[in-house]
């Protein structure tokens, strides 16, 4: 193929999923991903992927590996089809349908929020996509967390620099404000700062909540910063409160999720707050999108009874762990899968299907290596906020994804 | 039965108000995906003697599809957890799917109810430009119905800067332009203005009227109305624009309503779920129907068209761009809410909701609806809708067919409700009329197809899509439109015997308006500066 460059490129490194990246192609090869971040230059690489396929540990055609998947999928008891990172919305449509066919248990990335998607579930949101942090928020709040590490532009391109309708001045249009939580800290170069105690997390974020509704009464110093933080987020015009979906390590304290929403739902009482949930890329948000539209249900779905049932504490790596499940298909990026999932598939037999599948380290059946969505593979991914983006491949590859989970799933028994 | 390429039903009742056919026993013919005068006498036969033969159902708006619906999907896992939907079993070893159901059930369960209930078209009603992908992506997993996108410009931040700077052409450009690259069928307003100030931050929570503005004087909702309603009308759109008024569910909003009205007065316009917007009273004073007063400017002026929004008892889940509303109903319920502000363009806000026979404003609604309907002099421009699932899911169609041809059981649930807030309301005046077959007829498929400017739906004249539901001429309108016993999409048997047997693609209804290629600039020059997408990447153009 001709060297060529290729424009409005979004890049699945994280779930900012920046798309004014600019491809340079050069002998087959990715020569410059520019406007990356580290992440981003990591995730697109040099385009290079390997380009196996194998049934039991050898080479095989992809007619073999097909016909070795189908036998062993139809012949399962309890399947898992498990949503790894990196495929498109179309092919992770294509592994929901093949869970609905072999009643199998199905499960994705998106699971690795599941304490803010059950918070969520449980309260609701007070949420905005990007763009509108940008166009609006007056005063932003980092609470513990610093997106500069895991979500490198985020601040660059919604939530700091950028100038918006309502931000003219860009940085300068903005109060930055970090709040410490042990060892979850805020950005370094903020206008203020708050420490809390990781034990008093919780109860800070409730004395919050009381002081914006106007129900504080004798907290106390120990609660006083927070408190004081609150007045000031009540008098901003718009506050945004920035928090990761996904934290490493999990907090002790799954109540914190749902202390940020209910915060942040009252906020809009005296003034507006979107509370802006971090998440990491690969497409999980499509995962959840999907999985929910055509189930009802955003991760930890189960189609034993020949239907969609939800079991939020029964999601893959409890149900592996469980020994529940005897056959297992993945599909995207093996690397990309939590550590428990990926331990758990050691024991039981596995069809990889994905970018770097010859890759995976607990000994699959079958593997069919295939290319990355945005990479070498076009459809749609959505942006952490469920923004859906179209994907544009500068790459050719080995397999599709897409067309390769079409054609198992029209192999497998009706 | 295997698959006919040629089909005569044989012997039904028709009813096809669009041919002036008003239950004449004849035979209704299909070749292919058609519509035809004959087939010939070899041709395969539906034997629908005694039965009721219409057009398939046109639902004129509905929730069903896309990022506002997925959210309120996501938020409702309880309500999927109790109504399973298995995969239904079809003919000819085609895969159905399985789902879940609720008031906003997943999206393959959308269509086979849909298609069970005899509709065979579905107007998606609120679609955010930025996720309109999202959509279609929604409907592309959406079985059997035609379906067509409502797209939200009421509250759009480059309209609002054309209307501020007088650029009323550009304005206009701008609508074309967005229409075909979201791949959307019609404008739809929702709150003109009053979005966009919920979403502005700081002290102003909303817009109070037609007049309040928006930075600049130019931007008033009722520039916003002007502008919008007469692009549409200027490109000649096959439907008028599309128009949730200001003050949705406020006590006294009757007033902003014929305002409303008033300020589009002769130009074609669709206000939609008239019911919401038809209370007198005063906020904070009470509440009272001024159901009357509404549908009689309705019924005076031809070039305005509604559908009714009626509020059925029993479970919903308030979803709409209308955000602040959210808030509000967040703030007296207490249930749990989720608000999604849209960059540059829209809002989302959703709560749960019961309406209970017991609560006076829940009666109050349910009576304003039916007051609607039944003073109504012109069924063509006021047609069915329960907002689904906003006032009621469209599960409730049948039981809402019920109340509008039997007079005997309507007047028996109205004395169960809460009658607090019934003073004045036409209903206990004793409202004797009941819509005949030919009417449900009109209100629910023949006047929501010609109001969409759709040519080949609502009827069945030669030529018209093959879109036919067959129903048992059975005593209890409920049971008779809960459950039909044929249903034909494009030509293809989807019920038969009141089973669900074949699941085909359904068709995407959208436009493509001509305009000035130099607003593209423009606008790109706009994306360039202020939003979070690349020009190039927004829309719903397919991708590989």
């Amino acid at each position: 193929m001709s060297d060529r460059t290729v424009a409005n490129v979004a890049c699945l490194g994280c779930g900012c999923t920046c798309d004014d990246i600019t491809v340079v192609v050069k002998h087959d090869h990715i020569a410059e991903a520019r406007n990356t971040c580290a992440l981003g230059a990591a995730w697109f690489g040099d385009g290079s992927v390997p380009a196996e396929t194998r049934v039991n540990a050898r080479s095989a055609s992809l007619e073999q590996a097909l016909t070795e998947a189908a036998r062993l999928l139809n012949g399962a008891g309890h399947p898992l089809v498990y949503l790894a990172g990196d495929i498109s919305c179309e092919t992770q449509r294509e592994g929901v349908a093949i869970a609905d066919r072999l009643h199998a248990a199905v499960d994705s990335l998106a699971a690795t929020a599941a304490t803010a998607v059950l918070a969520a579930q449980r309260r609701g949101r007070a949420g905005a996509t990007l763009g509108e942090i940008r166009q609006h928020a007056d005063l932003v709040v980092f609470w513990g967390v610093d997106p500069s590490g895991r979500y490198p532009r985020y601040g660059s391109r919604y939530a700091v620099e950028p100038r918006g309708v309502a931000a003219p001045q860009g940085r300068k249009s903005r109060t930055l404000i970090a709040v410490d939580v042990g060892e979850y800290r805020g950005p370094a170069d903020t206008d203020g700062r708050l420490v809390i105690a990781p034990a008093d997390e919780v109860d800070s974020l409730e004395m919050m909540r009381a002081a914006v509704q106007g129900r504080a009464a004798g907290a106390g110093a120990r609660f006083q910063a927070a408190i004081d933080l609150a007045r000031r987020m009540t008098a901003a015009r718009y506050v945004a409160i920035i928090a990761d979906g996904e934290p490493d390590p999990a907090p002790p304290d799954p109540a914190r999720a749902e202390a940020l929403v209910t915060l942040a739902q009252a906020l809009n009482g005296p003034t507006r707050c979107a509370l802006s949930t971090l998440r990491a890329g690969g497409n999980r948000s499509g995962a959840d999108a999907v999985l929910t539209w055509q189930t009802g249900f955003p991760f930890a779905v189960d189609f034993a009874r020949g239907y969609p049932s939800y079991g939020p504490q029964a999601g893959a790596a409890a149900l592996l762990g469980g020994g529940e499940l005897d056959v297992a298909l993945i599909i995207g990026t093996p690397a990309t899968l939590p550590t428990p999932v990926a331990a758990g598939l050691a024991r039981v037999q596995s069809v990889v299907i994905g970018p770097r599948a010859s890759a995976a380290t607990f000994q699959p059946a079958v593997t069919v290596d295939t290319g990355l969505a945005g990479i070498h593979e076009g459809g749609t991914a959505f942006r952490m906020d469920d923004v859906p983006l179209p994907l544009r491949p500068a790459l050719d590859a080995p397999h599709g994804a897409l067309v390769t989970v079409r054609a198992l799933r029209e192999r497998l028994r009706t | 039965m295997t698959q006919p390429a040629r089909l005569r039903i044989k012997g039904g009742t028709v009813y096809d108000p669009a041919n002036g056919v008003d239950g004449v026993v004849r035979d209704v013919c299909i070749e292919g995906d058609r519509i035809v005068a004959d087939v010939p006498a070899s041709a395969p036969r539906l034997d629908a003697r005694g039965m009721v033969v219409m057009p398939g159902g046109v639902d004129i708006h509905a929730h069903i599809a896309g990022s506002s619906v997925n959210h309120a999907r996501r938020l409702l896992p309880e309500e999927h957890a109790v109504d399973p939907v298995p995969a239904p079993r079809l003919d000819d070893g085609a895969v159905a799917r399985s789902g879940t159901g609720g008031t906003l059930p997943s999206t393959f369960a959308t269509g086979y109810r849909y298609a069970g209930l005899g509709y065979t078209t579905v107007m998606e009603a609120a679609v955010a430009p930025l996720a309109a992908r999202h959509a279609h992506a929604e409907l592309d997993d959406t079985p059997i119905i035609d379906a067509g996108c409502f797209v939200l410009l009421g509250n759009d931040d480059y309209l609002l800067r054309q209307l501020a700077a007088g650029e009323a052409a550009r304005a206009r450009d701008y609508v074309a332009w967005l229409l075909g690259t979201t791949r959307g069928y019609a404008i739809k307003i929702v709150n003109p203005g009053g979005v966009a100030v919920w979403k502005g931050g700081g002290a102003r929570r909303n817009v109070s009227g037609l007049d309040d503005t928006l930075g600049s004087s130019a931007v008033t909702p009722r520039k916003i109305l002007e502008a919008l309603a007469g692009a549409a009308n200027q490109l000649q759109l096959p439907h008028p624009v599309h128009l949730h008024c200001n003050n949705l569910g406020q006590p006294g909003n009757s007033a902003t309503t014929l305002e409303s009205m008033k300020a589009l007065s002769g130009q074609r316009a669709h206000f939609t779920h008239l019911q919401f917007h038809s209370y007198g009273g005063a906020p904070g004073k009470g509440w009272a129907s001024a159901a009357r007063e509404v549908i009689e400017y309705v019924n005076a002026h031809a070039e305005v068209s509604v559908d009714v929004g009626q509020v059925m008892f029993g479970a919903a889940t308030t979803v709409t761009a209308d955000s602040p509303v959210e808030h509000l109903l967040y703030a007296s319920s207490g249930r749990k809410w989720v608000n999604v502000d849209i960059e540059l363009e829209s809002g989302c806000g959703i709560v749960p909701y019961s309406y209970k026979e017991k609560a006076a404003v829940a009666a109050l609604q349910w009576g304003v609806g039916l007051e609607l309907f039944l003073l109504a002099n012109d069924p063509w421009r006021v047609v069915l809708s329960t907002d689904h699932p906003n006032g009621g899911t469209f599960l409730s169609y049948p039981e809402l067919i019920r109340l509008l041809m039997d007079r005997g059981y309507r007047d028996d649930r109205l004395k169960a409700v809460n009658q607090k807030l019934l003073a004045g309301s036409a209903l206990l005046d004793g409202l004797a009329r009941e819509y005949t077959l030919g009417e449900i007829a009109i209100v629910t498929r023949a006047g929501p197809a010609r109001l969409l400017g759709l040519q080949g739906k609502g009827h069945l004249g030669p030529g018209a899509d093959a879109d036919v539901t067959i129903y048992a001429n059975d005593a209890d309108r409920a049971k008779m439109f809960g459950t039909p016993r044929y249903v034909i999409k494009a030509g293809t048997l989807v019920v038969e015997e009141g089973q669900l047997r074949r699941a085909p693609t359904g068709r995407r209804l959208a436009v493509r308006p001509e305009y000035d290629a130099a607003v593209t600039t423009d606008v790109k020059r706009f994306f360039d500066q202020y939003a979070c997408v690349a020009f190039e990447n927004y829309g719903a153009a397919p991708v590989t």
